[in-house]
């Protein structure tokens, strides 16, 4: 039996009636801790509609809702959370690739409709959306990678006195881990001009399925060793990765496909034509990226195709306008030979209007694809700028390509500063370090390095190499000698600094520092401030029929012209892009196709 | 515990032994050997502890893997021991006299994967699917999304949409 | 001399292997269901009991009524997204289960924690424990009437609660200890809050001393009262409180270290005599342990530095074929995740091994029989059993 104390004991406990009671009278509006996981916030001027958040949400808690006013880069949907099935676990605010996504700490709401508890954060307005605390991700993303791994490339010095290709490609240890970054949100496939299933064959790297991966990249595009190295990129532009840390690199992963697969793989892979022939044939003129896509798709449904190519060899601006350094040409070489194996016929060192005409390609033919790119420099027009010594740098790629012997002079000045202006510098350079061994090449562009116009990239490797690279200047004039055994030919380039370049309307209207003038003293200047199409081809009658778009052939949204038996497209039609005018060539043979279909069919 | 897995190997067919870390070890074993290595290891090694017995449903291999996980306290030693059987004729040997506790894993089991224990007490009788006539729920092809889908009613309005698709159709509106 | 009791000559007579006939028609038994709902059964679960007069002749335990199929779930979701509902499987100590899950994907993947964030998850996992006795002081009190034990624990575990909300951002289900670390770090000024958290637990902690320990009633009825013969811990797999009771020092943070476990001091609280009070008293000064633990590792721990490792990337994690157990001493035994790894993005099986399993189904089972109606709460409730451990 237990003893006394065993029985007076619990009787202690009456000491707590005079405690004050420790509930909490009224819960609603109790604040809850620092970071507690509320309901959800969005900065929906942040968030760019990946979902990702949707992705990970193991309740199925999360859809994505069209909005209005969507910004660039950006799918236009947000997410509704449904908080009949959210479990707070804060996944989707973890996984948040712009950061946007966040908690507050409000946790009480009372409502009897039960619907009310679905709605958009952010865009359905709420109490808590400006409150600061609840939860928020600590420090970067840690749920996928932040950082690309490095791409081994050539040292400034190992490549500056040639033109060996500069980038190395990755490795598969390499192209795995920056595959593994991708969140296959597909916004890149959204705005890839071609439409690439970008995440599906990055998808294939990580799997090593390079097989899959080469039947994915050419459903899209013929064009993956020369899109895997210079394609412009806008699918990096918009990737969810570049918010917190950098894009993935696209461009570098495709080349990594094509790395991997031989050229006699390819060929297995991609096959021949699996049509009977149609009896049909289509003219391309033109074997740029545009017609050379259009003739491999429509030779694939069974059309006997010939591309008619002015220059030696085909390839268009792919060859004779990007430098060896970056598309070597045998890369470009193995992508033409999956489409001349398709049975597509290259006639090459054939000029429309001199060898050829286009009536008798209209007569000869079913159909005729015009893809003739922009081969003509477009020129400064200030004073002096038809002297001898002043070049059109797309004139000068060319010739460099063609192995043509151009002048090269100890300094040299670029205007320009795009794309094609790094070009025409970097080859400049080259030439120069072999000639003389070091490098003189000034570059004076418009824009200043905050809007600049050419790929970072570039100017860094630029840079790398010894050129000047000289921001917000505007040419004035081409100064010439005025006399002695070099009368009329170029001594120098005068600039003056740029102020603003566009008026308040946007129109191009530059406007200068008169005081800030420099005079570079340079025995060369070469023009790259843009190209133009030769249309001469065309003759006076079919250039009055057609219809045009400032100064540009007019087509309709499948690349048809005015004209019921011409097709246009590629960079003459829609500007300089190569993965564009793939595109382009995509369009161009739909609707080819429908249109020889129906020939066709009236005939029978 | 290699010298274990060592001293055993004459006696009893042990394959595939993973040393996981230096406190867990898996080893197959056959199921004739079972119960006499079951004993010996519970008897003469320290292996007194029943952790846990359950089944992983290799159903592409057409197979149960049987995990008999045992504790040697002293030693700090856990050994899963891997039995394979027939996943189309499914049937275990009853450990219950050697641990009574088995016999509730092996009314689990036989609930949830459909393994038989033959001899096993009340391995029959319904554990915790009172009124279950679905096939066993544990078993890999039984899928639960189909099965709640038939079973319960989705709350109406809710709709989603495809980034990529719908991004696709603004930057593109003509395809 | 009377007697409350009723004349055991009307009982049927015992059979050649010294168990009752049981045959209902006769009248003389009676089925009594314990539960699901009777305020002498922890969570929702429910015996079946057979009784004769109040003497219990047999006992069944039926379980099922909140199973969820979690580890078939489990299979379905990817390895990030098993995270938010594996705390799910045991309400009062949600946070065993996401340490055992976090550190099987872990291991199977190869990922390494920062230090910091193993002396947080063993932080948690303490004041998880914290929570958990509290509620078992309050159940084996409530088990015999005495409510307002239950009561004060409960307040000091609301306390512990407000601990968990500012450190974790919830309160029940926490959802902090994910693969790769935990999600933050401490708040500022955690430690001296945490530090009037322990001053009034250990205040209530005296009380219960005097009121549940120093208490005629309590002793009488859990002294000698469901008896475990310790020879019954092998063989039904008893460990934890239930063992320590019987004199067995079975605690997995001292047989088997992990995480900043051999760091800390401490020595387990063992008691000899195997009942309810012993089971009572061995949880009361564990808790006690837990309070003393607490306080060394917010002394001891770093504090500021990294607590999570960046993954892989989740959406698209997968982890090579494999398989791995990982335990930890939870406030009931031994509790473990058995994660089995197919080299997909999915878990191929996960098994929760929950103490209960045993301690609520073969052993309860075992200890029923002969046992009074009325002590049939105070003996499951010093089982300290959590019925979602078995169904999972």
């Amino acid at each position: 039996m237990g003893s006394l104390r065993d029985v007076l004991s619990p009787f202690t406990a009456w000491k707590h009636v005079i405690e004050t009671p420790v509930t909490i009278k009224n819960p609603i509006g109790r604040e809850a801790a620092d970071r507690y996981r509320g309901f959800h916030q969005n900065d929906t001027d942040k968030c760019i509609g990946c979902g990702s958040c949707e992705d990970i949400c193991q309740n199925a808690a999360i859809d994505m809702i069209p909005v209005d006013n969507p910004k660039d880069g950006d799918s236009g949907l947000r997410p509704q959370i449904d908080y009949g099935r959210c479990c707070w676990c804060a996944l989707c605010v973890d996984v948040c690739m712009t950061g946007s996504l966040t908690m507050s700490n409000e946790y009480t709401w009372v409502d009897s409709d039960p619907d009310a508890f679905r709605f958009i954060p952010g865009v359905d307005k709420m109490p808590w959306d400006d409150f600061e605390k609840g939860y928020e991700r600590q420090g970067d993303r840690m749920l996928s990678g932040l950082t690309r791994p490095e791409m081994a490339e050539l040292e400034p010095e190992a490549r500056i006195g040639n033109f060996d290709e500069i980038v190395a490609g990755y490795s598969r240890e390499q192209a795995v881990l920056e595959a593994d970054r991708c969140v296959e949100c597909g916004l890149c496939v959204a705005t890839c001009p071609a439409h690439m299933d970008i995440p599906d064959y990055i998808a294939a790297i990580r799997e090593g399925d390079y097989d899959l991966g080469t039947q994915i990249l050419y459903e899209t595009n013929p064009f993956s060793e020369v899109c895997g190295r210079v394609c412009t990129h806008k699918c990096e532009t918009v990737c969810a990765a570049q918010y917190e840390g950098e894009p993935i690199a696209i461009r570098w992963l495709k080349r990594h496909i094509i790395d991997n697969v031989s050229e006699e793989r390819r060929l297995e892979i991609v096959g021949t034509p699996q049509v009977l022939p149609t009896g049909q044939k289509v003219a391309v003129v033109g074997a740029g990226p545009a017609g050379l896509t259009a003739a491999y798709d429509l030779a694939r449904s069974g059309h006997a195709v010939t591309v008619f190519e002015a220059q030696d060899k085909p390839g268009g601006m792919m060859r004779y306008g990007i430098p060896e350094y970056r598309l070597p040409y045998d890369a470009l070489d193995r992508d033409i030979a999956v489409i001349k194996a398709q049975g597509v016929e290259i006639k090459t060192g054939t000029r429309i209007g001199t060898d050829i005409t286009l009536d008798q390609l209209k007569a000869d033919y079913d159909a005729t694809v015009l893809s003739i790119g922009l081969h003509l420099g477009r020129s400064t027009r200030v004073p002096g700028s038809d002297a001898p010594g002043v070049e059109a740098a797309i004139d000068l790629l060319r010739r460099i390509t063609a192995g043509e012997e151009v002048p090269v002079p100890k300094k040299v000045a670029v205007i320009g500063g795009g794309n094609v202006a790094m070009d025409i510098a970097r080859s400049m350079a080259r030439l120069q370090k072999q000639k003389f061994g070091e490098v003189g090449v000034t570059v004076t562009a418009l824009e200043d390095f905050d809007h600049f116009l050419a790929d970072k990239e570039e100017v860094t490797e630029s840079f790398e190499e010894g050129i000047e690279i000289l921001d917000a200047r505007g040419p004035q004039e081409i100064v010439t000698f005025k006399s002695g055994k070099r009368k009329g030919h170029v001594k120098g380039l005068r600039t003056w600094k740029v102020t603003s370049i566009f008026d308040e309307q946007g129109r191009f209207t530059p406007q200068y520092d008169e005081g800030d003038e420099m005079v570079h003293e340079v025995e060369m200047v070469v023009e790259a401030i843009g190209q133009m199409a030769d249309i001469s081809l065309l003759g006076d009658e079919l250039t009055e029929a057609l219809e045009w778009n400032r100064g540009r052939i007019a087509v309709d949204a499948d690349g048809h012209t005015s004209e019921p038996w011409l097709w246009g497209g590629g960079d003459a039609v829609h500007g300089p892009d190569v993965i564009h005018a793939v595109a382009d060539g995509h369009k161009i043979a739909a609707s080819v196709n429908v249109a020889l279909m129906a020939k066709a069919e009236a005939e029978k | 515990m290699r010298d274990l897995i060592e001293k055993l190997t004459p006696r009893y067919t042990l394959g595939n032994a993973t040393y996981q870390r230096a406190d867990l070890t898996f080893v197959d074993v056959t199921r004739d050997e079972l119960r006499a290595l079951l004993l010996e290891l519970r008897d003469k090694e320290g292996f007194t502890h029943l952790v846990l017995l359950t089944a992983v449903d290799w159903i592409e291999e057409g197979k149960f893997q049987l995990t008999y996980m045992i504790n040697n306290r002293e030693a700090d030693q856990t050994l899963g021991l891997r039995l394979y059987i027939d996943r189309n004729d499914a049937e275990g040997d009853t450990i219950h006299d050697i641990w009574p506790t088995a016999a509730t894993y092996q009314r689990e089991l036989r609930e949830m994967f459909g393994i038989a224990f033959p001899g096993s007490p009340r391995v029959d009788e319904e554990f915790i699917l009172e009124g279950w006539t679905d096939m066993p729920p544990y078993r890999r092809d039984f899928d639960t999304l189909a099965y709640s889908q038939q079973t319960y009613v989705e709350r109406e309005g809710r709709e989603t949409h495809d980034p990529r698709a719908t991004m696709k159709h603004k930057m593109y509106p003509e395809g | 001399m009377f007697s409350f009791q009723p004349d055991r000559s009307q009982y049927p007579d015992v059979g050649p292997d010294g168990k009752f006939e049981i045959d209902l028609e006769t009248g003389k038994f009676l089925k009594l269901w314990h539960g699901p709902n009777h305020p002498g059964i922890t969570g929702n679960m429910s015996v079946e009991l057979t009784v004769n007069g109040d003497e219990v002749v047999e006992g069944y335990t039926h379980v099922g009524y909140l199973h969820r199929g979690f580890e078939k779930l489990m299979e379905r979701r990817t390895f990030i997204q098993v995270f938010p509902i594996v705390c799910r499987v045991c309400v009062p100590e949600p946070d065993f289960n996401e340490y055992c899950y976090a550190a099987a994907v872990e291991e199977l993947a190869g990922i390494e924690v920062p230090e910091e964030a193993n002396w947080i998850r063993t932080l948690i996992l303490e004041m998880g424990r914290f929570n958990s006795y509290m509620m078992a002081m309050g159940g084996i009190a409530g088990a015999l009437g005495n409510g307002v034990i239950g009561q004060w624990m409960t307040y000091v575990r609301d306390l512990m609660l407000d601990r968990f909300e500012e450190l974790t951002g919830a309160r029940i289900y926490h959802m902090f200890i994910l693969p790769g670390g935990v999600r933050a770090g401490l708040p500022e000024g955690f430690e001296a809050r945490m530090e009037e958290v322990l001053q009034t637990a250990e205040r209530y902690l005296d009380d219960v001393e005097k009121v549940l320990f120093t208490n005629a009633v309590f002793k009488k009825r859990t002294k000698g009262v469901g008896y475990i013969d310790p020879k019954l811990f092998e063989s039904y797999g008893v460990t934890g409180p239930n063992a320590r009771a019987g004199g067995v020092a079975k605690d997995v943070r001292k047989d088997s270290p992990y995480l900043v476990y051999d760091q800390l001091s401490f020595e387990v609280p063992v008691e000899q005599d195997s009942d309810i009070w012993a089971r009572s008293i061995v949880r009361y000064r564990d808790l006690r342990l837990t309070i003393d633990l607490i306080r060394q590792i917010l002394a001891k721990m770093p504090k500021g530095g990294e607590v999570m490792t960046s993954l892989p990337n989740v959406l698209h994690w997968k982890i090579p074929r494999g398989e791995t157990y990982i335990k930890g001493e939870s406030s009931r035994g031994e509790y473990g995740y058995y994660l089995v790894t197919d080299g997909s993005g999915y878990p191929r099986r996960v098994n929760v091994r929950g103490p209960s399993y045993t301690h609520a189904m073969a052993l309860l089972e075992h200890l029923i029989p002969g046992t009074n109606i009325a002590d049939v709460a105070a003996l499951m409730v010093s089982l300290h059993t959590y019925p979602p451990e078995i169904e999972r």
